[in-house]
């Protein structure tokens, strides 16, 4: 996640043609990808400003990190989740002004036990587990692709994403074991959120807007097996998080 | 050089250039035996005398099959004379040598001897030494930042026949690349070979801020037709595109990432030039077309392009060389074409005085490169002035006067052909200067120009003034 491209920043406005960029949503984009998106659209959704989302079946290369999604807003390009909070917050706009610096370091430690635990099981999930890989993930990948290249570049992606599970220690798990890993950080932040409606009470925050994507696309993405949603339903108070934020930042978004 | 032994004499007979008028009778002091009182009376007649040549034959064959030598030894056997013979033998010795599977050929002209010996008969014999089974070379190469490591195979004559096997790894600080080759003329019509690759080679491109890697094999069947040499090529090419510094412009950033092309193209070529590199005279005409999409790929196109040159040699030992080029891009279907396929323009190899393929359509200071172009160029080659190291070094050198012309852009396709002739024809750039060019072997050329760049486009980025540019195809 790289800062260097705000450096040079000039305060301008944000301009109508601010684009959002994501693989294609009918055939291709995957779970993980899909709930980055979100994550970002949510954010932007709950700044206030205004984005439009364009498929392109090379995002993720056209993307100056290599990963989803990523905006181009005037002459700048920025990626993933975290620089696109910062590059905002330098135009001025920012959902954790009004958090002090406990619940800053809090809100912090919660984005990485979701990016460690939630987005790690995603991509364990779409590339490790065998069903999964042959019948969804790797059919989508490749879709706009003709043969052979198609099965190159599945293959590719696939061997890297095991290499890189393997690099963070979760080669050797099981699904059942990942499940388990997915029960218990929705249970940490079951727990945080309590009856509160956002995890900082009344405004939402990016936290907000990161657990939005990842649980809301898990819970309407259709997988080989239903394990994975069941697991987040048992916590109603998530569900009706989920629902909240979708009515009200999503409520005009058409399915 | 030929040994040639008539009764006992022997002599030497020199090949090269061919003798005008009869061989020159030349004696090894070494080889002298008792005069014959025939050898005068002999000598006379040598060159009306008719012959019969009974035995043509190679010596010195190791993994070479014979079937391959047969075809260009056969006309050997049709001389009637012995001027005749030692003329198609030198034509022979010229086609064995072409195969490139000899390092050496001699050629043995002797009496015939035997059972069956005529009185006029000849035995032919080619002494020939092959080529090693693998020649390697290693090279370091350094440049623009990157220093690489260059490994050479080569495999002449691999199984008998003339086949070639060439393979390259070049290992470097950024990128890695390589290719693999094999060559297979037909036996007894060398002009018809084919030949078959398997490559993956890098390209950074500065002007466009693209890096680009391509994965290949491909396929080439030559065959001459007449005057012309055709050449149709079957291609497979997984290409993958990217930004060359985060500072690209977003039009290059969007046309990042893979792509697969399979394209069949044709080419021919019709060459009558005395050189490739400064030529005196001939003309050179070469066509060239591609269709890709329809066996398989994302890239569907059909991209035609042309070369046309024609030198003549005016007074004084100067030059005149006029040449055009031009290509189009047609995308089939409704994607865009892509950067990787576009043409590009400019640069001291096309129009001098405008910086290396920075002109036309561009984003940012990135060139996009055209869909249409066309290029012409006239030149007048002089020796240089006051003509020093006349005869040796100062040859190599050439002074030239140049004028360049030409256009890229991007067609709407929707329009007609005389929309896009005007098209073409606005906005021409052009340039004309002075220049020194050296010639290279027969492979390359350098210059270096003195440039004055007119009609120049916005966006259009120049190089007035001197201008170096080394390379294998100029404008």
């Amino acid at each position: 996640m790289s800062i260097k491209l705000f450096i040079t920043l000039v305060s301008t406005p944000w301009p109508e043609s601010a684009t959002l960029y994501q693989p294609l949503k009918e055939d291709q984009i995957l779970l993980s990808d899909c709930a980055s998106s979100l994550a970002v659209q949510a954010y932007l959704r709950m700044c206030g400003l205004p984005v439009q989302v364009v498929c392109r079946a090379n995002a993720e290369y056209m993307s100056p990190s290599g990963k989803i999604p990523f905006i181009h807003v005037g002459n700048q390009v920025v990626s993933e989740l975290g620089p696109i909070v910062q590059f905002t917050k330098a135009k001025g706009n920012s959902l954790s002004d009004g958090l002090d610096d406990i619940q800053r370091a809090e809100m912090k430690a919660y984005m990485e036990l979701v990016n460690n635990m939630l987005l790690t099981a995603e991509l364990y999930i779409q590339w490790c587990d065998d069903a999964t890989a042959a019948e969804i993930s790797r059919p989508r990948y490749s879709s706009p692709y003709s043969w052979p290249l198609s099965n190159i570049l599945a293959y590719q992606k696939q061997w890297e994403v095991r290499r890189k599970m393997n690099a963070v220690g979760w080669g050797g798990k099981t699904l059942e074991q990942v499940y388990e890993d997915v029960n218990q950080c929705c249970q940490a932040l079951s727990q945080r959120l309590g009856t509160q409606p956002y995890f900082f009470n009344k405004q939402p925050t990016e936290l907000d807007a990161l657990v939005f994507g990842h649980l809301f696309t898990i819970l309407t993405t259709r997988l080989t097996s239903t394990e994975l949603a069941e697991r987040i339903k048992s916590y109603s108070n998530l569900l009706s998080f989920c629902r909240r934020i979708e009515q009200t930042y999503f409520e005009d978004k058409s399915s | 050089m030929v040994w040639c032994s008539f009764g006992t004499m022997n002599c030497i007979i020199n090949l090269d250039p061919l003798p005008m008028r009869g061989p020159e009778l030349g004696v090894q002091p070494d080889d002298i035996e008792a005069p014959d009182i025939e050898h005068e009376p002999k000598q006379e007649v040598l060159e009306n005398k008719n012959v019969v040549v009974q035995r043509v034959h190679i010596d010195g064959l190791g993994r070479t099959k014979d079937d391959v030598l047969t075809y260009e030894i056969a006309e050997v056997f049709q001389a009637k004379n012995l001027i005749d013979v030692m003329r198609r033998s030198h034509e022979a010795r010229q086609k064995l040598l072409r195969l490139g599977i000899f390092r050496k050929v001699e050629v043995v002209i002797d009496t015939s001897r035997g059972e069956h010996a005529l009185p006029n008969g000849l035995d032919v014999t080619f002494e020939v030494t092959e080529l090693r089974r693998m020649t390697g070379s290693y090279n370091t190469m350094v440049g623009n930042n990157e220093g690489s490591m260059v490994l050479g195979l080569k495999l002449p004559n691999v199984l008998g026949r003339a086949e070639k096997m060439t393979f390259q790894f070049s290992y470097g600080t950024k990128e890695t690349s390589y290719g693999l080759s094999f060559f297979k003329p037909q036996p007894g019509n060398f002009e018809r070979n084919i030949s078959l690759n398997v490559y993956k080679v890098t390209g950074q491109f500065p002007w466009s801020s693209l890096r680009e890697t391509d994965r290949g094999v491909s396929g080439e069947l030559s065959f001459p037709v007449w005057k012309t040499n055709q050449t149709l090529k079957w291609e497979g090419v997984w290409r993958e595109l990217g930004c060359l510094a985060r500072t690209a412009s977003f039009a290059v950033r969007e046309e990042s990432g893979h792509s697969l092309k399979s394209s069949l193209s044709h080419s021919m070529v019709i060459d009558t030039r005395n050189s490739s590199i400064l030529p005196r005279k001939g003309a050179l005409m070469k066509i060239h077309q591609e269709l890709a999409g329809y066996t398989g790929g994302d890239a569907s196109f059909l991209k035609e392009d042309f070369e046309i040159q024609l030198n003549k040699t005016l007074f004084w030992d100067s030059v005149l060389s006029a040449s055009l080029w031009g290509g189009l891009l047609l995308p089939i279907g409704d994607k865009p074409t892509n950067i990787a396929d576009r043409f590009y323009l400019g640069g001291p190899t096309s129009i001098r005085g405008f910086s290396m393929y920075s002109m036309g359509p561009q984003s940012e200071g990135d060139y996009l490169g055209g869909e249409g172009y066309w290029a012409g160029g006239l030149h007048l080659y002089t020796p240089l002035p006051f003509r020093p190291g006349k005869g040796g070094f100062g040859d190599l050198f050439r002074t030239h006067f140049f004028l360049n012309a030409g256009n890229l852009c991007n067609l709407n396709y929707g329009e007609g052909p005389q929309a896009h002739l005007k098209k073409l024809a606005e906005c021409i750039r052009w340039s004309y200067g002075v220049g020194v060019v050296l010639r290279l072997g027969n492979i390359a050329r350098l210059e270096l120009n003195y440039c004055i760049p007119m009609g120049v486009q916005s966006g259009d980025r120049i190089c007035d003034g001197f201008q170096f540019g080394a390379g294998i195809r100029f404008l």
